[in-house]
């Protein structure tokens, strides 16, 4: 057990003093792209996709969803995409810093290569070692049947969703690809009550202010097993937010702090209800 | 048939022989009958060596012998040999006669006649043979006894109706009562199918210092010709509601050899499952597996039967009714995981929809931060892992996920091996990072009541060495109600060696002696042999080694469907077992739980506080609720033989269930109370086993000095006793020189003599 992190009372206080800790050490320890990076935001080169995955050892490790690669959109996304598709969006260094974080101050002991986690496409068998699974831009999400089938198996045996970084009318491909993925789901609007914000860290507000100030008030959704509130939730969707942003520029300074913390808090809260509910 | 030959060429019985002393009663003394042989041994010698003739020496010699042997015969004869021996003096002795009144007496295994029939026949009227040869000697007093015993003076008395052969207390009862009589000795009529619980052993040793000899008389066959039995069928005495149960059930047989039988399970007129069966050769036993699952809660009457074969001796033992509680209540589980993993969230969910299983999850997500799930209070396990005995042992079980031993002060490791030594919990140990011996519980005191041996901890680079195992179960495994995870133990043997592998951190291929391994795993092409699941029995307790990290796996792995149910089976079967028996604060209990109305039954009770350390200061007193209705207090006493130990007794005088609700209070403040059940009705308990048991009759007469008979040889019984010498005797003298024994001898010399005369021609 590692003697590092945080207090029994955690606060956000803590979380802020923990975030700004490691973004320093993490910047240490960073090549000069990512140190200049740091002292700014600026277009940065083309991220590879083609990292191979960790095998399968036991320890926690995060999974981003790959869906629609045939998908060209060439830059997408403009200076925010780098030309990434859609579900690469803030890889590798969303997940990076996210699991230094967890390794910092919970109990975990997550995968902390280089790449944060591994990158599976939707129909993967191997998704199902992983019962954890984070998707950006659900706003572009397409998905072939047999896809839609395996992660349908894979919410219906207790695997969970995060769904992040979508704004606006990206809800309406989300909303469809949802109604795909399980006709029977309803999407319900979560309350700051919901145990998932209280997990770990005790979230008192939703009212999470957007960095970009556009696509309206961010909300958080989900779907619950048989839509019955008294059991699991299956996946939950940050609409109108991008946690994975936060993460992926806590240690350059250019997002707030403020937000950079509540998106750790929401990240840490969902895995550790992912693991207990 | 060699008594009676005996008899016929010696006048007497070789008992009588055995009894009496030999002595010659002429008034002349031995030296005249040695004087009287010697002159006509002298007289016959002298006239045959004068005698000529055709005769040679050898002649002479053969008839010389043959004379003086005829004459010995004759002298022999009138010096008056007799046997001197004690005799009853008539109808001055007592003799008691007990006569077997259980239900047993009416199988007709012998010439298609009941036992009691030989009952009716012999003791039927004063005019019946052997009671009038018997009553000619005796004074007899008659009992009848089945479960009980008691004084009979009209035979019409009997009504075969007994429930229970005890025949301990029967030969207690009937000498109690003659004690202070001339008592001859008691005479037994019984199949001998003693179906008590009470030793013979005291009883015997009692009559044997009394001098009073028992004689037994056997009825029935000692092996039927055709019979099937259901010898043994051993279910819990109480289970969890939906439970499912695998019971053993013996079937004995004789006589069908190769037959299909179908054995039946009802739960109160339901029939919850059924079993085909192949007969083994004859006079071997078969052992069904049946299982079962007991949905309904509450003290259940679950039947096993087999359904009559055409020319059964019996048929009665074909049905066997069990009484189990079961219990619907909720078994509340501790599980402590020291770090965040998805085994807590897939065991919750496995259990999830058991309405009998409650996992408390305590998870700690960081250092002194715990996440609480379950709890029945907000401030339950509020400042982590309990702190003191009663704080833990509030719980049945307890599980530890991946916690390193140093978390736990040693008083809390003490505890938690006094939760399964002392409290009698079901203690599981999970593999993980901080697991086994790479979680330090080397030397600890769980270390001492774990299953597996641990070695020096394996690590490269500082990290446990990662395997993936593919999980079999083991023979013992196969057959475990606890490791079913399909319908059929076969299909359940299949469904094990087609899940995917699972992932250990804790290299662990050794057990304990006693211990027992349910399930192993091996590395990729059969290397690497790990325990993946072994149990033992510890102290009050049982403790469960599973060194593996993600059984979840079982649940989410590509492989599995998603409807596939294993995961959760294996789970809530394996958290069932693990509380299954694990006692209460107090645990009410009853010697049996099947009687017959009127026989009384012995209520126990257990007594320990919070700290599970036995009370013997409590008041305890139980409530029981008859089937009419009727309620009754029994107050227990503690039996001062054993700590927290209370005892009771009722007395059940009506038919049907019997609810006793046993509470235990202490300075005004309760203890814990708790529900046993008796049931009391007929039973066909008399049928089972019941061919006649001549070993038992015969130890019983050996002991005692009395002797055994059967139908056949019952006839002399009579006589015997006269001259075992019991009771009020007198010497009496039996003349033995009239013995056809003699006549025939002396016959046969003389005709020897004569004989030799015609064939030599000496005429």
């Amino acid at each position: 057990m590692k003697t590092r992190g945080i207090r029994r009372t955690v606060a956000a206080v803590a979380v802020l003093a923990g975030v700004t800790t490691l973004a320093t050490a993490a910047g240490a320890g960073l090549g000069d792209d990512d140190a200049q990076r740091r002292r700014g935001r600026r277009r940065e080169p083309p991220v590879s996709l083609d990292a191979p995955n960790t095998p399968y050892d036991g320890k926690f490790t995060f999974v981003r969803l790959q869906y629609g690669m045939e998908m060209d959109l060439g830059g997408f996304g403009g200076f925010r995409g780098r030309g990434l598709p859609p579900w690469a969006h803030d890889y590798p260094r969303a997940e990076r810093n996210f699991m230094k974080i967890l390794d910092e101050i919970t109990g975990l002991t997550p995968f902390l290569g280089p790449t944060g986690g591994n990158i599976l496409r939707l129909g993967d068998p191997e998704l199902f070692k992983y019962p954890l699974a984070y998707m950006s831009e659900p706003g572009f999400w397409t998905m072939s049947d047999e896809e839609l089938l395996t992660l349908r198996h894979y919410v219906e045996k207790g695997g969970f969703l995060i769904f992040d970084d979508f704004r606006g009318g990206h809800w309406y491909n989300f909303e469809e690809q949802m109604l795909r993925l399980l006709p029977e789901g309803r999407l319900v609007e979560l309350e700051v009550s919901n145990p998932i914000f209280h997990s770990f860290f005790e979230i008192e507000t939703l009212d999470f202010v957007q960095f970009y100030g556009r696509g309206g008030r961010p909300t958080f959704h989900g779907v619950y097993e048989d839509n019955d509130p008294t059991k699991r939730l299956l996946l939950i969707a940050n609409y109108n937010n991008d946690i994975g942003e936060y993460w992926e520029y806590s240690d350059t300074g250019f997002t707030p702090i403020e937000l950079s913390n509540e998106a750790y808090k929401l990240g840490v809260n969902y895995i550790i209800y992912s693991m207990t509910h | 048939m060699f008594d009676a030959l005996f008899e016929l060429l010696f006048k007497y019985r070789p008992l009588v022989f055995d009894q009496g002393d030999f002595v010659f009663a002429s008034p002349w003394s031995y030296l005249l009958l040695v004087a009287v042989l010697g002159a006509g041994a002298a007289v016959t010698l002298a006239t045959y060596a004068q005698a000529r003739g055709k005769s040679t020496p050898l002649d002479r010699g053969v008839l010389s012998a043959l004379r003086v042997a005829a004459l010995t015969v004759v002298v022999f004869c009138l010096f008056r040999p007799v046997l001197v021996l004690s005799s009853i003096v008539p109808q001055q002795n007592f003799l008691g006669v007990l006569i077997d009144d259980s239900r047993s007496m009416e199988i007709a295994d012998r010439d298609d006649e009941p036992r009691r029939a030989f009952v009716d026949a012999s003791f039927g009227t004063e005019e019946s043979a052997l009671r009038a040869a018997l009553a000619d000697r005796f004074a007899l007093r008659f009992f009848r006894f089945s479960s009980a015993t008691e004084r009979l003076t009209d035979l019409g008395e009997l009504g075969y109706a007994g429930l229970r052969t005890d025949l301990g207390q029967a030969l207690d009862r009937a000498r109690d009562e003659l004690t202070g009589v001339p008592l001859s000795g008691l005479v037994v009529i019984s199949d001998g199918a003693d179906n008590s619980e009470s030793v013979l052993t005291e009883s015997l040793r009692g009559l044997g210092a009394d001098g009073v000899p028992v004689y037994t008389v056997g009825l029935g066959r000692e092996a039927f010709d055709r019979d099937i039995q259901l010898s043994r069928v051993e279910t819990p005495p109480s289970v969890l509601q939906g439970t499912s149960m695998v019971v053993d059930v013996v079937i004995g047989q004789v006589g069908y050899a190769g037959d299909a039988i179908t054995l039946q399970i009802e739960d109160e007129g339901r029939i919850v499952s059924t079993e085909a069966v192949t007969l083994p050769a004859n006079g071997e036993a078969a052992t069904a597996r049946v299982r079962f699952t007991a949905t309904e809660p509450g003290p259940r009457i679950f039947r096993f039967s087999v359904p009559p074969k055409v020319g059964e001796m019996v048929t009665q033992n074909n049905v066997r009714d069990v009484l189990v509680v079961v219990e619907d209540r909720r078994e509340k589980i501790l599980y402590f995981e020291g770090e965040p993993r998805f085994e807590v969230k897939f065991i919750r969910r496995a259990v999830a929809d058991d309405e009998n299983l409650q996992v408390v999850v305590l998870q700690r997500t960081a250092d002194n931060k715990y996440l609480r799930l379950d709890v029945d209070d907000a401030d339950d396990l509020l400042g982590g892992f309990p702190k003191t005995r009663e704080e833990l042992f509030q719980y049945r079980g307890l599980i530890l996920g991946s916690v390193e031993a140093n978390y736990f002060t040693p008083d809390q490791l003490r505890m938690i091996a006094d939760f399964v030594n002392q409290r009698g919990g079901g203690f599981l140990m999970l593999g993980g990072r901080s697991a086994f011996a790479e979680g330090g519980y080397a030397g600890t005191p769980i270390a001492d009541i774990l299953p597996v041996v641990m070695d020096e901890p394996t690590l490269v680079d500082g990290e446990p060495v990662f395997i993936e195992l593919m999980v079999s179960p083991t023979r013992a495994g196969e057959t475990h109600a606890a490791m079913q995870v399909a319908d059929t133990e076969e299909e359940s043997g299949e469904r094990w060696k087609n899940l995917p592998a699972v992932s250990s951190l804790n290299p662990i291929s050794e057990i304990k002696p006693g211990a027992t391994t349910l399930l192993t795993g091996t590395g990729a092409g059969g290397s690497d042999e790990r325990i993946v699941l072994a149990f033992q029995r510890y102290g009050a307790g049982k403790t469960l080694a599973m060194p593996i990290q993600d059984s979840w796996m079982w649940q989410m792995h590509a492989d599995i469907e998603p409807d596939d149910l294993t995961h959760e089976l294996f789970w809530r079967r394996l958290l069932r077992w693990l509380v299954d028996g694990v006692p209460d604060q107090v645990v009410a209990s009853v010697r049996r739980d099947r009687v017959e109305p009127d026989e009384p039954v012995e209520l126990l009770t257990e007594v320990v506080d919070g700290a599970y350390l036995e009370m013997n200061n409590s008041r305890v007193n139980a409530e029981v609720t008859s089937p009419s209705g009727g309620f009754v207090e029994v107050e227990l006493d503690w039996t001062t033989e054993r700590d927290g130990e209370y005892e009771g007794l009722l007395t059940p005088s009506e038919e049907g269930l019997y609810e006793i609700r046993v509470e235990a209070t202490s300075d005004d403040e309760l203890v814990g109370s708790d529900m046993a059940y008796v049931f009391a009705a007929a039973s066909d308990d008399e049928f089972f086993d019941s061919a006649m048991r001549a070993p038992l009759l015969r130890r019983i007469a050996d002991e005692t000095g009395g002797q055994f008979y059967t139908v056949d040889t019952v006839a002399s019984l009579p006589e015997d006793i006269a001259y075992a010498g019991a009771g009020v005797t007198v010497v009496e003298e039996l003349e033995l020189w009239d013995m056809p024994a003699l006549l025939f001898l002396l016959l046969a010399l003389v005709g020897g003599e004569w004989g030799y005369r015609r064939l030599r021609g000496l005429a």
